[in-house]
């Protein structure tokens, strides 16, 4: 009979201390950005869609070996012993953004860039080509300013 | 003639009235968000006017034009009436509000018995919403509701019965003008009602930790399962009303109602009352919910022999 | 009744057939396999290093421990040894994420039971700054894909240790919140204790591992009992619950969150000088006619057995999925009780449907 109390009171004090810690919530500073006015800016290191410099590749397929969804694909022609670049396919779709490409490359022609926003609202865009320079104009490019 | 003007007179204070509803309620409803968010450490709307203020107005565009979509084995008038039957005691308990000395519709000399009469009628329009649905969830979803408010009418009222016994008065304008000395959250026997009408009254107007009715993670989402637009709309201002009007009860009971220095009483009023709405706010974003039985138990084995014991006390009290 | 795939408390892609008397569910079937993408059938066709990226999307909320017990299990294969300062970078790594992992657990479990999203908002705020610590020490915040066959894919970069003590300093007094919020609170108890109680023979018998088990009494866990990597050099407790429900299972999330703080701690400042990676060829073709390798999963006991015959792709890679055997034990559980109940006995075993259906 004497526990009844006793333990209404204890629940109550321990839903009061409860209420303490959302009030002390309350007052504290939001830690949400809003977006689309204000956005998180990545680091250099973030693994975000795939960019290439086309002069350091040597078209050693290295990339194309290794990408565990093949999502690029590479053209060359011979010109005399030096391989260019034909064409250099890339898949958005399938990438998984693992980053191996880029670290199994050589010369580090193929890099991931800061790209994030990544969304958009027609399919025929999924399939990047990686020589045109200014595939990424209308992307957003978020480096640490 | 006089009788025509008498007419005309009511119908502008009954605009006045509805508007100040609405327009509270809206108000209440941007509140709730703001509060939630920044207990939450985030910012809550932010896109629609001044900090999203104008956001209520937006939601209840966007509800207006919603295709109002019925079921086709539903109980047509039930169904049609039910919003109705949860919205209008709301508005019609403003009537007895004190907002200040003389800023009341109508002070009827049975105040507080008016109020606890019409807020029963409001079970009946949950129980109609969940049976004209014809869907077994929303039935369910009634009765418990329907269940849950009943059990909890009893502390509410028995700790109601504390202040009149006081006050020596039903009377809302005399309940206030008793406590012109001290409020009477000061005495500890109605602090203790105090805290047992809290309860309860979080319990009437189904807000968390006592939301079972509108659980969203347990059944699909109750008695307004079924409901679309416009009338969803009534019953979710239905709900904020009544949040309002349990608040100023409070203040009226046990905060002093208007009383105060220095600014108008009406000032003091809806400051006292919004903060008892706050504390609401706050009790729900920290709680979990309780589970169905041990609602009811909580009501009949916890909070019923607290109010009857307090109720003694305050007799004898009285009595001495 | 149907309590469908799209649901706001199944923790992912789950369907429950449940059979219903009134409100007390009489037989409760899981239908799984919505989210199946033949993970096991795709590593034949991969090379071992090729196949990281998709240990990664097991257990997507707890990557860098899937890459741990995948990575281990082929060094196992090669008989690798691995660097000092990779095995306790892992270390950390691992700890974080397992941190990472049961707020997540925490978060969801308080909004199951009703406590809207306050918890959750809270434990994600959390969730940020860990996520924030991985992106700069790999590049992507859900799936790291950072550990290699020899070792780590990138050394630490400047400033993370102390960017890791911080978050260690920042953690503790958020855990006591998290105390003080929920685990005495009188509804959260009302709600959660002596709900779908396991006990130890039950656990034992369907294979229960992870935090369930230890909240029923067995105090079993890999990185005490057959420790790998370092975790034998550093000083934490295992946390023992007494009586099963679904209380003690949480406890249990909130006391290991602790212990991993120590951890980590311990390893930031013992961080010995080294190599991140030891070489391997670029195509490995190990050869072994069955390796079985088990880590300590957030959420239990993670296995890889893999079967390599010489060639440069693995002729066999089997998953021991933590949840799979967790999942297996809540029916037992259920008979009986309301659906409530369910829903919280659900949400404090903590399965994820990417591990269970690969």
């Amino acid at each position: 009979m004497i526990n009844y109390p006793k333990n209404f009171i204890i629940g109550a004090w321990s839903l009061i201390k409860g209420l303490a810690v959302t009030l002390k919530y309350f007052f504290k500073p939001v830690v949400t950005l809003q977006y689309p006015d204000e956005k998180l800016s990545m680091n250099d290191s973030y693994r975000g869609l795939v960019g290439l410099n086309p002069e350091k590749c040597i078209v050693c397929n290295q990339c194309v070996k290794i990408c565990p969804t093949a999502c690029l694909a590479i053209a060359s022609r011979q010109e005399d012993k030096k391989k260019t670049l034909e064409t250099f396919k890339y898949n958005m779709e399938l990438c998984c953004f693992c980053g191996l490409c880029q670290q199994v490359c050589p010369t580090g022609a193929i890099i991931m860039t800061n790209i994030y926003e990544i969304s958009v609202y027609d399919r025929k865009k999924f399939d990047i080509d990686l020589l045109n320079v200014k595939k990424y104009d209308e992307w957003t490019d978020t480096t640490v300013k | 003639m006089l009788s025509i003007l008498h007419f005309i007179w009511m119908l502008i204070i009954g605009l006045i009235v509805l508007s100040f509803l609405a327009g509270s309620a809206m108000f209440l409803i941007w509140l709730e968000r703001k509060v939630s968010a920044h207990i939450q450490s985030r910012l809550g709307p932010m896109r629609v006017g001044w900090h999203g203020i104008l956001q209520s107005i937006a939601d209840t565009i966007k509800l207006l034009l919603k295709e109002d979509i019925r079921p086709v084995k539903a109980d047509k008038l039930i169904w049609w009436l039910a919003p109705f039957f949860v919205v209008v005691p709301s508005v019609m308990a403003f009537v007895v509000i004190p907002f200040g000395k003389t800023l009341i519709v109508k002070d009827l000399n049975v105040g507080i018995l008016y109020i606890m009469a019409i807020s029963s009628v409001g079970v009946i329009g949950i129980f109609m919403a969940g049976w004209g649905s014809n869907n077994k969830y929303s039935l369910l979803g009634g009765m418990r509701s329907a269940a849950q408010i009943i059990s909890y009418e009893i502390p509410l009222i028995l700790s109601i019965i504390i202040v009149v016994m006081h006050a020596n008065s039903l009377s809302m304008q005399k309940i206030v003008a008793a406590q012109s000395g001290y409020w009477y959250i000061f005495y500890p026997n109605m602090a203790l009602a105090f805290v047992v009408y809290i309860i309860s009254a979080t319990a009437e107007v189904n807000r968390t930790p006592f939301d079972i009715p509108e659980a969203e993670s347990e059944l699909a989402a109750g008695f307004h399962t079924e409901y679309s637009g416009m009338k969803f709309a009534m019953f979710f201002v239905g709900e904020y009303t009544n949040v309002f009007i349990v608040s100023a009860i409070a203040t009226t009971l046990f905060f002093g109602g208007w009383h105060g220095y220095i600014f108008p009483p009406i000032v003091w009023f809806l400051g006292k009352t919004y903060s008892i709405v706050f504390i609401l706010m706050w009790a729900k974003w920290t709680f979990p919910r309780v589970r169905v039985d041990q609602l009811m138990g909580f009501a009949w084995k916890v909070l019923t022999p607290i109010s009857l014991v307090n109720l003694a006390i305050t007799g004898w009290l009285l009595l001495k | 009744m149907n309590m469908g795939p799209q649901h706001p408390s199944t923790h992912g892609v789950l369907s429950l057939e449940l059979r219903l008397d009134g409100e007390i569910v009489k037989e409760c079937t899981p239908h799984i396999g919505y989210l199946h993408r033949s993970i096991e059938k795709i590593a034949e066709n991969r090379t071992y290093t090729q196949f990281i990226p998709y240990t990664d999307r097991l257990d997507y909320v707890a990557s860098m421990n899937n890459n741990l017990g995948y990575v281990m299990a082929v060094e196992k294969m090669l008989n690798l040894e691995v660097s000092q300062r990779a095995q306790y970078i892992r270390v950390i790594v691992a700890e974080l994420n397992r941190i990472a992992s049961h707020l997540i657990a925490v978060g969801t479990f308080a909004q199951d039971l009703g406590a809207f999203a306050t918890p959750l908002f809270y434990c994600f705020r959390e969730r940020e700054k860990v996520i924030d610590i991985f992106d700069q020490i790999c590049g992507n915040r859900l799936t790291y894909n950072y550990m290699r066959i020899g070792g780590v894919q990138f050394d630490f970069p400047e400033g993370i240790s102390e960017k890791i003590k911080d978050f260690v300093k920042y953690m503790r007094p958020k855990v006591d919140d998290y105390d003080q919020l929920l685990t005495h609170n009188a509804i959260f108890l009302a709600r959660s204790k002596n709900i779908g109680v396991l006990p130890k023979e039950l656990a034992i018998s369907y294979s229960v591992t992870g935090p369930n088990l230890r909240a029923s009494g067995v105090k079993w866990d890999l990185r005490k009992d057959e420790p790998y990597l370092v975790y034998d050099k550093f000083e934490f407790d295992i946390p023992v619950g007494e009586n099963g429900d679904s209380w003690d299972r949480y406890k249990m999330r909130i006391e290991e969150i602790r212990q991993s703080l120590r951890i980590v701690e311990q390893a930031i400042d013992a961080l010995p000088q080294g190599e991140p990676t030891v070489k391997v060829g670029r195509i490995l073709k190990p050869s072994s006619s069955g390796t079985y390798f088990r880590t300590e999963n957030p959420r239990g006991e993670l296995g890889f057995y893999i079967v390599g015959d010489g060639s440069a792709y693995p002729y066999r890679l089997k998953i021991r999925a933590p949840s799979f055997s967790n999942l297996a034990v809540i029916p037992e559980l259920v008979k009986g009780s309301k659906i409530a109940d369910l829903v919280c006995v659900f949400g404090s075993f903590d399965v994820l449907m990417g591990e269970i259906d690969r």
